[in-house]
């Protein structure tokens, strides 16, 4: 059996494995917003006159007059149709906010992992190697105020100081200013659409919107990456095949790079896809403070007005991705690390 | 009352700009090189936000859900950009106080309609329509439409037909056309709030040929397709609706062309969704935004100190904040309770903690037994006197004072927080025991509108400033929006004789009687009236308070 065949069929496993588990998510959402106190209908009828006909009328549109089953039935049903109902808070059917949020989100975690990446591997590797040094000592204490200063803060502290203070950013609202035209939709990701539109000036501008709130994300993330780079590098280091490396002489970037760090890399791995996977949740108040248009932010206005579809939607969407980034993770760890099978 | 959309509220507002204003230049610069190892050259030319003048942005914390603003859940902002996208019949006029431009509730005048005349007995309105009116399409408005704009209201299931009864508009059978240009409207007896509930934002003038062709025979009155879609002759069209993002409006040049009617200077509107206030502030104060109204008190104060942008602060003249009681529970269903604790409460302290004193206090007023002008809502007798306060809640049996709880909405935090703190302090004093409640909003909502509040604080705002109506909408019949439940017979004789009283000396005498009962019974005290800070830039001109609480784009201007 080829390679290519095995992973299809590895993958195949995995999705049906998931769907009980997916399911289970969708009825235990279902059930607990129903729970929690706060009815929707109350929340958004509340024009001036707006008395019980208006809240029982909003409740018959939304179907919550119906028994409960009956209402879960119908949502898992719409859910097999990619209907996952519609908000209140926006108006529109909620695959569509989706749809159109989700590229914001994930154009934004995955710059910020990116960024966060590019500096938490050289650290990480540089802590490693110099261990309990000057060097390794700084890096700690970075790491230790990085973590302990919460997204906000330091979203708020950048915006003041680039943008308020010194003007150097463009305004903090939102993926690209209001008065650049967008690019033609192909993927959602701004600046994968103004590259194959060939739009340098608009690419820039997507850049410079994307970059504090990359920057203060990337900054949260970046003690759990290179802390883990750095322990998972001091195993390898005292092993015996590095050892012989160096007794042969071998140059200290090969040994780190070649050997040391892809036999580290399998935890380190592991650690980047649960890192991913809570920011996409977690960058709520990243989202909120950059007026980022994005699913988390989508979700937490809902979650205040109780408006359950849309929520319910989010935590879907959020456990379908989380079992696609720990696929990936597998699927890539077998790739570097030959000895660990999907199995 | 409550609020659609609320901004969702993080602690970071708490940090001010001053704070970290104090911190050294070495950090900033240090920073600065960190960010710039971090990405190089990816800083771009700041493009300016407004490259002509004629184009105004304006941000907010919430956001449009639907460009119908009769749809039932519609939020706040959208009656605000349907008031600039729609017309209605008629309008109300505008006064100058200071250098503040308010809506003023005694004046009404024609808008989509070029005059109007009241028959003698009251019962008949009969509106003319402009003659040169158009559409967005380009189509001339025709007295049908006007016809099936008012049907709409009183049929379709929205919030126009609780808000037209009202003015007793019930029935499409009151609204007959006289004539090409000419309606009639005819009510069962002289309602006097008929005509302003035409001048509502539930009474827009709809293009009907255009809303029939998306009607189907589910949805006759196209009540889907006008979510997203508008049908419109308004000032302003709708450009390009992003939902829970932005939308932008462009002037509809034929409005302004038309008979006696002024152009708005703007030639295009961003409204735009910026969820966090220290970022909206930030906005207008570097001169990025040019209009922003809900901006939170400490950051307006902030700004004053400062002088960089234009703060346009004007009490909202229709609209409360209240303390309401269960009146029909225990212990609240003595009158010597609430009396008790309307006499023992801080008033100055409570307004100065939760407002920083922005606002139009509504207690310590000069009168006694009757008010000496029937305008609502004024300042009652409320004053603290503690010895008074006991004295009052051990007649009413509670001599050693009882436990209750005291509730609040979390969008409400930053005024409600202080106010809590001081009230449960002060009752604490004569013996009643506080529990303060911080409720998320859609579970203060709910249980609200349960009433199953026993003393909660909430704003409310009337969008028809008649005395009566205040009376009518807020303390009688058992709805949403009798806050404290109260049943008092008389308030209902009362309100139900002003509504439809000819004769003015009479019915300023019934408005009289409401205002006093209101203070002798205390079923809800009536604390102050919150200041609207519009915080515009400098040469931001026009900004006019309106009724509706949002923004009249077509009364600003650039100078």
């Amino acid at each position: 059996m080829s390679m290519m065949q095995t992973f299809r069929r590895r993958i195949g496993a995995r999705a049906l494995a998931s769907l009980p588990a997916l399911l289970g998510v969708i009825v235990f959402t279902f059930v607990l917003m129903r729970v929690l106190p706060g009815d929707p209908a109350v929340y958004f009828a509340s024009g001036p006159n707006a008395g019980q006909a208006e809240i029982d009328g909003l409740r018959h549109k939304m179907g919550l007059d119906r028994p409960m089953p009956i209402q879960l039935a119908h949502y898992v049903a719409g859910i097999m149709t990619g209907d996952l109902g519609n908000s209140l808070t926006t108006g529109q059917p909620v695959m569509h906010d989706i749809q159109a949020r989700l590229p914001a989100s994930l154009e934004l975690t995955l710059t910020a992992l990116g960024l966060s990446l590019l500096l938490s591997l050289p650290l990480g590797i540089v802590s490693a190697w110099y261990a309990n040094s000057r060097w390794d000592q700084c890096i700690r204490t970075l790491c230790t105020i990085c973590f302990c200063i919460p997204p906000f803060v330091s979203a708020i502290f950048l915006i003041y100081v680039f943008y308020y203070i010194f003007g150097l950013v463009p305004d903090p609202t939102g993926r690209i200013n209001i008065f650049t035209p967008l690019p033609h939709d192909i993927t959602g990701f701004l600046l994968v659409d103004f590259l194959l539109t060939g739009d340098p000036a608009g690419w820039r501008e997507a850049a410079g919107q994307l970059l504090l709130p990359a920057v203060t994300m990337a900054l949260f993330v970046l003690s759990p990456l290179t802390r883990m780079t750095r322990a998972s590098l001091l195993t390898v280091m005292n092993s015996d095949f590095i050892r012989t490396a160096r007794a042969m002489g071998l140059p200290t970037w090969r040994i780190v790079t070649v050997y040391a760090l892809r036999n580290a890399l399998s935890p380190i791995l592991t650690t980047i896809g649960i890192v991913f996977s809570t920011m996409l949740g977690a960058n709520v108040l990243v989202e909120k403070v950059f007026s980022w248009p994005g699913v988390a932010s989508y979700a937490l206005d809902a979650l205040v007005a109780s408006d359950y579809a849309p929520v319910q939607g989010f935590i879907l969407l959020m456990a379908i991705l989380f079992i696609m980034v720990n696929l990936l993770v597998d699927i890539l760890q077998g790739l570097v690390d030959p000895r660990v099978s999907m199995e | 009352m409550a609020v659609a959309g609320v901004t969702s509220r993080t602690p970071c507002d708490g940090i001010g700009h001053e704070g970290i204003r104090g911190m050294g230049i070495t950090r900033r610069q240090g920073l600065l090189g960190a960010l710039s190892f971090a990405a190089p050259a990816v800083l771009p030319v700041m493009a300016d936000a407004r490259q002509n003048g004629t184009t105004l942005r304006h941000i907010t914390g919430n956001t449009v859900n639907t460009l119908d603003p009769t749809m039932l859940g519609a939020t706040h902002e959208s009656f605000g950009v349907s008031m600039n996208v729609y017309d209605r019949l008629v309008t109300f006029g505008r006064k100058q106080s200071g250098s503040i431009w308010t809506f003023d509730p005694d004046i009404i005048t024609g808008e989509l309609a070029e005059r109007y005349e009241i028959s003698d007995d009251g019962c008949t309105i009969t509106l003319h329509l402009r003659p040169d009116a158009t559409w967005h399409d380009g189509t001339p408005v025709t007295i049908d439409d006007v016809k099936w704009s008012l049907d709409r209201g009183v049929s379709a299931r929205s919030l126009t037909a609780p808000q037209f009864s009202s003015g007793s508009l019930t029935s499409t059978e009151q609204f007959r056309v006289a004539g090409p240009r000419t309606i009639e409207i005819l009510l069962p007896r002289p309602d006097r709030l008929a005509l302003a509930n035409l001048a509502m934002p539930y009474a827009i003038m709809i293009n009907s040929r255009l809303a029939r062709r998306h009607a189907t025979p589910d949805d006759p009155w196209a009540q889907q397709w006008m979510q997203q879609n508008t049908a419109a002759g308004g000032a302003y069209r709708v450009e390009r609706f992003t939902p829970g993002v932005n939308i932008i409006l462009t002037r509809n040049d034929a409005w302004g062309a038309r008979s006696a009617g002024t152009s708005p200077f703007f030639e295009r509107v961003i409204s735009q969704t910026v969820p966090e206030a220290t970022t909206r502030a930030s906005l207008v104060e570097r001169g990025d935004a040019d209009i922003v109204i809900d901006l939170e008190a400490y950051d307006v104060i902030a700004m004053m100190a400062r002088r960089r942008v234009r703060i346009n602060s004007v009490f909202q003249s229709n609209c409360f904040t209240h303390l309401a009681f269960d009146t029909q529970s225990p212990p609240f269903d003595n009158v010597k309770v609430r009396q008790a604790i309307a006499s023992a409460l801080p008033y100055q302290d409570m307004f100065t903690a939760s407002l920083f004193g922005r606002g139009h206090p509504l207690f310590d007023a000069g009168w006694r037994e009757t008010p000496s002008d029937i305008s609502f809502p004024q300042a009652l007798p409320l004053a603290t006197d503690l010895t008074l306060a006991r004295q009052l809640l051990a007649d009413a049996g509670f001599p050693d004072g009882f436990a209750t709880t005291f509730s609040y909405a979390t969008s409400q935090a930053t005024t409600a927080e202080p106010m809590a703190a001081l009230i449960q302090e002060a009752l604490k004093r004569i013996g009643i025991r506080v529990d303060i409640r911080k409720l998320p909003d859609a579970e203060f909502n709910t249980l609200e509108a349960e009433k199953r509040l026993p003393f909660y604080t909430d704003t409310a705002a009337g969008w028809i400033q008649r005395t009566y109506y205040f009376f009518y909408l807020y303390f009688t019949r058992n709805q949403r929006w009798n806050f404290s439940s109260w049943n008092s017979p008389r308030m209902v004789d009362l309100t139900g004789a002003a509504r439809f009283e000819t004769d003015r000396a009479r019915y300023e005498d019934a408005c009289r009687k409401m205002i006093a009962l209101l203070a002798d019974q205390v079923p809800l005290i009536m604390l102050w009236q919150p200041n609207m800070d519009a915080v515009t830039s400098p040469d931001i001109d026009g900004f006019t308070y309106q009724f509706h609480r949002q923004i009249d784009f077509r009364s600003l201007r650039r100078v």
